[in-house]
């Protein structure tokens, strides 16, 4: 049970991080490698949140704000020329990961920052005492994953993300100013790492470079789900599953290496991964 | 990541070196100033120019001023290749004394050795780390683990212990130590697992430690955030067993609140240690550096005793000649902050420990102190 238990809430803390990631490459065919730093921004919206003495979980919606914000300032000045040059973009979004690494460095310094725990203690599920923030996470992802599914098929946003998706001439031949919807998926997108920053905050250990440790395996997963949700759902299950299995009856140090060696191994043979198209 | 090596000169005391005539000691410090060990390297600097200006302040050693050299070792082998090599042959100091990684202790040796400089290593490492030139006046296994695992087994009624470790030479070293002491006492190992340092999900580990049907964990990772990470899972998780973490200090067991109430760690250095001269150096520190005192702490204060006990060595030499110093150092002693400390054991010395546990407030109560721990047989053929 307990394995059970670990298997899925180690997919949907996966889920959650990767989720930013995957908003952005499936409408703009970029990644973010600035997705890392996000986390990190997120994370630190918690420490300024909790500094103030405020309730943590307004950290949620306060981050989700800030990484939009600051997302949308990106996606001007940065992010918005290089659409047509995709390598360049990677370069660009990982100097801005440093850039922002190290002016969280000047501001707080380097020190470990601590939040408080947003759900303490252990929650009885099927008779064992399992951690109740990550039971938590399971049903924030779960959540996370259905408000998408209705963003994009429910709404007049993502109609034109869909549509960009598709096929971007054609949509802007049909009107859809393709920038706007640009501009407003990279700030969801944004929004989202930071507020997977908070979620992760109570797991892990606040610092400048957090959010580097989470990138390579979030990158990972979202190349192999290329731009559904779905995708990106059964990809997160499976591969936190192996992580999972392998952490336990093997060895947690070939557990940490076990998504980014499986994703690899995967799109060797499926070069379009888990995506239908 | 700059891994350039910067050097920093601190003029020491000015009003003091206008006093001497004579030529400066030169004391070269190569410490992590970034890093993984720049959360504590501020400490330490300011521990060692408190020694040096109280030093100068009567009157130096042997009528010459101290003055610190301080370079970057970006916590590393690389950078302490650079600080080491520019201490040694550019500034040309008379000794080195510092608190550094052990990747970086590593990588400075040969550079001692090759200088022939006297090396005083104020970090406590994962032991058996010889050397002419070398000592130490931290602690090693042999003293920190006893005081953990004897509460354990003698007050919490442990029988089976979990170990839990970064995987790196000083969590390896701690716990092949730990695993050794408890089998000896009679105890049982029910689990033993690592994460690499940069590892931060615990989940399947905490999984294993609740099915082991262990009744003690013991803990020995990278300091800040891996040891943070486990605390934190482990608390989340439920895990309310006696826990003794070898890698925690007093300063970050305060800034992590709740989840490290409870804990048990062990020290040469605790703030609560109730002598003179640990009041007088603790009134010392708050006022020449006021706002801006690091707390001292088990790494601080050792350089701190480290530079008196130099200078102990200096005066009973004679002189700063290496050879002459190396063979007076094993006679001195100094009574510091922690008690006399005299390094007289194959370089390295024996120390009081102290096993403290971590109180609601975040502060840490010692629940018990081990007069004088040997530190075993770490350099047979020094």
């Amino acid at each position: 049970m307990t394995l059970f238990l670990d298997i899925v809430s180690t997919a949907a803390i996966l889920f959650i991080v990767a989720a930013g990631l995957l908003a952005i490459f499936g409408v703009l065919k970029i990644i973010n490698f600035a997705h890392g730093a996000w986390l990190t921004i997120g994370a630190y919206c918690a420490v300024v949140v909790s500094g103030f003495g405020l309730n943590p979980w307004l950290a949620i919606p306060f981050a989700f704000l800030v990484g939009a914000v600051l997302g949308g300032v990106a996606e001007r000045f940065i992010v918005r020329p290089l659409y047509r040059r995709p390598l360049d973009a990677i370069l660009a979004t990982w100097g801005l990961g440093i850039v922002i690494g190290q002016l969280i460095t000047l501001w707080f310094g380097r020190d470990v920052q601590f939040t408080p725990a947003l759900l303490p203690g252990t929650f009885d599920l099927f008779g064992t005492g399992y951690s109740a923030y990550r039971l938590f996470a399971i049903v924030a992802a779960i959540g996370l994953g259905l408000g998408f599914t209705l963003l994009l098929d429910g709404t007049r946003l993502g109609l034109s993300a869909r549509a960009v998706i598709m096929n971007e001439t054609l949509a802007r031949g049909l009107g859809i100013d393709t920038e706007k919807v640009r501009l407003a998926t990279f700030m969801i997108g944004t929004g989202l790492a930071a507020l997977a920053g908070v979620l992760l905050a109570p797991l892990t250990s606040v610092d400048p470079n957090m959010g580097v440790a989470w990138l390579t395996g979030a990158f990972m997963l979202v190349m192999v789900a290329g731009s559904s949700f779905t995708a990106l759902a059964v990809a997160c299950l499976i591969f936190g599953a192996a992580q999972v299995l392998v952490s336990t009856y093997f060895s947690p140090i070939l557990g940490g290496i076990t998504v980014a060696v499986l994703c690899a191994i995967t799109l060797r043979i499926r070069p379009k991964g888990f995506a239908r198209a | 990541m700059q891994m350039k090596t910067i050097i920093l000169t601190l003029a020491s005391a000015a009003f003091a070196t206008a006093a001497f005539a004579e030529d400066p000691i030169k004391i070269g410090v190569p410490v992590g100033l970034s890093g993984a060990n720049s959360v504590v390297a501020p400490s330490v600097v300011q521990a060692a120019e408190l020694a040096v200006e109280e030093i100068n302040a009567k009157g130096g050693v042997l009528g010459r001023p101290l003055e610190l050299e301080i370079a970057d070792d970006a916590s590393g082998a690389a950078g302490a290749q650079k600080a080491f090599d520019s201490l040694v042959f550019q500034k040309e100091v008379n000794v080195i004394i510092s608190m550094e990684t052990s990747a970086a202790r590593n990588a400075g040796l040969p550079i001692i050795s090759k200088g022939d400089v006297p090396y005083i290593y104020t970090s406590f490492y994962e032991g058996k780390s010889c050397n002419a030139n070398l000592f130490v006046d931290a602690w090693v296994p042999e003293q920190q683990v006893p005081p953990v695992v004897d509460n354990f087994i003698s007050k919490q009624g442990a029988r089976k212990f979990f170990l839990i470790g970064s995987d790196y030479a000083f969590g390896r070293g701690m716990l092949t130590f730990a695993k050794g002491y408890i089998e000896k006492a009679g105890a049982q190992i029910v689990g033993e697992e690592y994460l690499p340092m940069d590892g931060s999900d615990w989940t399947a580990i905490i999984s294993k430690v609740k099915s082991s049907g262990a009744d003690a964990i013991i803990t020995s990772t990278a300091g800040g955030a891996p040891n943070v990470t486990l605390t934190k899972q482990l608390r989340s998780s439920g895990v309310t067993l006696p826990y003794g973490n070898l890698a925690v200090d007093e300063g970050t067991a305060k800034s992590m609140g709740a989840d490290a109430k409870d804990i048990f760690l062990s020290a040469s250095y605790v703030t609560g240690i109730d002598s003179p001269e640990n009041k007088a150096f603790l009134s010392a520190m708050d006022k020449k550096f006021g706002k801006e005192l690091r707390t001292p702490n088990d790494l601080s204060v050792p350089q701190y005793e480290a530079i008196y006990l130099y200078k102990a060595a200096v005066e009973k030499a004679g002189s700063t000649d290496t050879a002459d110093v190396l063979k007076a150092l094993p006679d001195v002693s100094f009574t510091g902050p922690r008690g006399k400390i005299s390094m007289n054991k194959q370089h390295h010395a024996p120390l009081t420990m102290y096993l403290g546990q971590v109180k609601d407030d975040g502060s840490v109560a010692v629940v018990d102190s081990f007069k004088d721990v040997d530190p075993g047989g770490q350099c047979p053929n020094l």
